[in-house]
């Protein structure tokens, strides 16, 4: 595993940006934490007792604290702030003078109800952009209703689509997909929100739903409805209402491959990776129409012959006729592959704290010119508060004694 | 010629100026091209004079000859120009086009861009301050590179396709098949604006690389951390999560399904209440997440009874009324009654936005993100094939109308 290169904080194409994610989990947060692998600095401004819930979410570490928060709270410092109390409300609005990208998620109305609200905060700094993400948005009839990630995947359509059909709606996949989704539109939405606030100077807020996400990324599933009602349902392992075969077959040695044939070519393809060429012949199951028509048929033929191999063997026959095919990788294949090292997708951090060595997801997008990078692990929980408050807030060392004592900090 | 009211009404919104080119096929890459084109920037299509992008043939058809409903949803914001890659005039006319650009898109099998003499350094020889972004089910670089990537085979590799299911039981597909195009776009949307901000600070390009695998692979929260210092691999997990329970989907009175996720202690106490059951919560029973953890079943089953004597219509009342993480299993026809999408207009009928071309009863999503002051905006649908080769040919290449024509004949557009 190759050694990360570890570039000096604050360089990269945010150098210069100030984010404040006041944010707790993963969605907004994730929105943080993609600005600061480009340079970004960004303050975690966590309540003085307890911190980010995400501290507790997970599998507990050696630290005390989660796996997810020592990966994704990567490249921020913490600073300890209560925002309820007066004083942590006026530091924050100082804070906020000289702050790029505020990043928050307090159900609606709660910010407002400490006096800092987005009329608030605008009028301190026009040029704030604020992203705001909660389960349903800040408008609409459901606006003040808790949200997560599994709720949002129910509401927004994709837990419905998930499972056997007629089955229980399964988790898709990972219970944080749409906090991931949505902070990657929310960054999207900082981006695009700077700038505009460059070109003109105006700041504006972005306004992120969870269920609207997932939601977004559900191909045609809004226009068959409009158009002929057609009602999606679940569809198991296959996608059998657009291509075949295309789903998941199970091999010889208990293991899982993925096989998708969009087109008649790949079909043509898999046929020569079965030896059975004939099969794609026009009069068998060379056209697509065909081969959804008998799914059934289709699929168990290769559900045969995928299970007549070892996941070895039938992946080296796809690759060989260009047939598109994958393993269903766990993690333990994962840290395996090859291609994994070679893009250098895992990468050991030191952790300063306990002398561990973690292993975290690289950073994706991959730049030529000015690649991101993962600097540090996930803080612990008020690191940075004294560094912050002097180099930033200009605060001395009296007065954050003081604010210590009385708990604002 | 199609009035477009891309240039139009692009004024004011961030990527007004911004141009474009779009030559990838489906979801993974031109999506990203699609946000660009919904925040103001000028999208143009680039397909084979033939047979177009395969996505106008893949899935349900619509009305419109050529165009599926995800082409005409997913190609939206764009014109279409068409040029012949395979031959040597049609990469010198993209190449002209690519020197007016801004940004290139592409997902071609890594090699084949290469092969046409437009690769990295040629795109970028031609206009150093081209932004390329490269999305492929693997990447640009490493042993598997020039495997061929669908959504569906990357997150298989990724490792999101082997989390659905039930534990021991055939791996599901995780709701919808090109999520891992979606996921992979974002991430590519954002190494574009990256990209662009260093671009118009420095005058210089580069070169976005995304593999649709690793996109998948970094939004799997402990995963990797948790196995690298544990060794514990996450298997299925059905309906529900490691992390919390009661954390799933219930099957309520009249076979409809809720999502409920306590996440925390206080989220299970407001459940208890609502079961009418606050008992359940005290810390000698229930009340802890690692208590509820460690009794995973006979939470479940307390929740799996309590949900299936009530009616979908019950079980929400009474969570909301206690503020109770929760919510609808919705099916595509429950989201076109749901007053919040409906208040949210996340559903957008294309007759509304004075969409006319044949299929103005077609409803598809609408935009994400939402932003206060420059909101992005459906301009139009999926173009038909080549509606604005002349005009780009013509006004943008400069290019006489006895120059189209011949080009036409030759099949070089």
């Amino acid at each position: 595993m190759s050694v990360p290169q570890t570039p000096p904080p604050r360089q990269g194409v945010l150098a210069g940006i100030r984010v404040v994610d006041a944010a707790t989990i993963i969605a907004a947060p994730f929105a943080a934490t993609l600005l600061s692998e480009f340079g970004a600095d960004v303050l975690k401004v966590e309540h003085p007792v307890g911190g980010d819930g995400l501290r507790g979410f997970g599998t507990p570490s050696r630290r005390g604290d989660t796996y997810t928060w020592i990966s994704e709270a990567r490249n921020k410092r913490s600073v300890t702030l209560d925002l309820r109390h007066p004083q942590g409300k006026d530091l924050f609005l100082e804070l906020m003078r000289t702050t790029d990208v505020l990043c928050e998620n307090f159900r609606t109305g709660t910010l407002e109800k400490w006096g800092l609200g987005w009329d608030v905060l605008h009028e301190v700094n026009p040029r704030l952009v604020m992203l705001r993400v909660t389960g349903y948005g800040q408008t609409g009839p459901y606006r003040d209703r808790p949200g997560f990630a599994r709720v949002a995947h129910a509401v927004g359509g994709i837990a419905y689509l998930a499972g056997m059909p007629r089955g229980t709606p399964l988790t898709p996949g990972s219970t944080t997909l749409g906090d991931y989704m949505t902070g990657l539109y929310g960054a999207i939405g900082v981006l695009l929100a700077l700038r505009h606030r460059d070109q003109t100077g105006e700041g504006q807020y972005v306004d992120a739903a969870l269920y609207e996400s997932v939601f977004r990324c559900t191909d045609e599933l809004a226009p068959a409805y409009s158009m002929y009602g057609i009602v999606r349902e679940r569809m198991g392992s296959s996608h059998n209402d657009l291509a075949c075969p295309h789903g998941h077959f199970a091999t010889k040695d208990g293991k899982w491959v993925a096989i998708s044939c969009a087109t008649d070519q790949l079909f043509a393809r898999l046929a020569l990776a079965m030896k059975r060429p004939e099969l794609a012949s026009s009069s068998v199951y060379g056209e697509q129409k065909t081969r959804l028509a008998n799914a059934g048929a289709v699929n168990e033929i290769v559900r045969d012959w995928c299970g007549s191999l070892t996941r070895a063997s039938v992946l080296a026959r796809c690759y060989e006729t260009e047939t598109p095919a994958g393993p269903l990788n766990n993690i333990a294949d994962i840290f395996g592959d090859r291609q994994v090292h070679a893009r250098g997708n895992l990468i050991p951090m030191d952790d300063p704290h306990t002398g561990d060595t973690m292993i975290v997801p690289a950073v994706v997008p991959r730049l030529s010119e000015t690649p991101g990078s993962a600097r540090s692990l996930g803080p612990t929980h008020g690191q940075h508060t004294d560094e912050v408050l002097r180099e930033v807030l200009g605060l001395d060392d009296d007065r954050i004694a003081a604010l210590r004592e009385q708990k604002v900090i | 010629m199609t009035q477009l009211k891309t240039e139009a009404d692009a004024a004011g919104l961030p990527l007004s100026g911004i141009r474009v080119i779009d030559v990838g096929n489906f979801l993974a890459g031109p999506y990203a091209a699609s946000i660009l084109g919904e925040f103001g920037a000028e999208v143009i299509k680039v397909e084979h004079p033939v047979a177009g992008d395969p996505m106008r043939r893949f899935g349900t058809p619509s009305p419109r000859p050529g165009a599926t409903l995800k082409w005409l949803s997913e190609a939206r914001n764009r014109k279409s120009v068409t040029i012949d890659l395979l031959q040597p005039e049609g990469v010198a006319l993209f190449k002209r086009l690519l020197a007016k650009s801004d940004v290139l898109v592409e997902n071609f099998r890594p090699g084949r861009m290469e092969g046409w003499g437009l690769g990295w350094p040629e795109v970028h020889a031609t206009n150093p301050r081209i932004v390329m972004l490269r999305v492929s089910g693997y990447g640009q670089t490493g042993p598997y590179r020039e495997r061929s990537g669908f959504a569906h085979i990357a997150q298989s590799f990724g490792g999101l396709n082997y989390l659905c299911g039930f534990p021991g039981e055939t791996p599901v597909l995780p709701g919808t098949v090109p999520l891992g195009d979606y996921i992979a776009s974002l991430f590519g949307a954002i190494g574009v604006l990256v990209a662009l901000r260093h671009q118009e600070a420095t005058g210089r390009g580069q070169m976005v690389d995304v593999g649709i695998y690793e996109a998948v692979f970094r939004i799997l929260d402990e995963m990797a951390t948790a196995y690298g210092a544990t060794g514990k691999i996450r298997e299925r997990e059905g309906a529900g999560s490691f992390v919390a329970v009661p954390h799933g989907h219930f099957r309520t009175k009249d076979d409809k399904w809720i999502a409920i996720a306590c996440t925390t202690d206080k989220m299970f106490e407001r459940l208890a209440e609502a079961m009418e059951q606050p008992h359940l919560a005290a810390s000698v029973m229930y009340g802890e997440q690692r208590k509820r953890l460690a009794a995973r079943d006979p939470v479940n089953q307390l929740v799996v009874e309590w949900v299936a004597s009530l009616t979908r219509e019950e079980v929400m009342a009474r969570c909301l009324a206690r503020e109770v993480p929760v919510g609808q299993v919705n099916s595509i026809s429950d989201i076109f009654e749901d007053p919040q999408f409906i208040a949210r207009e996340n559903l957008i009928h294309a007759r509304d936005e004075g969409i006319e071309e044949g299929i103005d009863d077609i409803i598809v999503p609408g935009v994400v993100p939402r932003l206060s002051r420059t909101p992005g905006r459906l301009t139009n649908l999926g173009p038909t094939l080549g509606n604005a080769t002349d005009d780009v040919m013509g006004n943008l290449l400069g290019l006489a109308a006895a120059e189209i024509a011949r080009l036409r004949e030759q099949r070089i557009i």
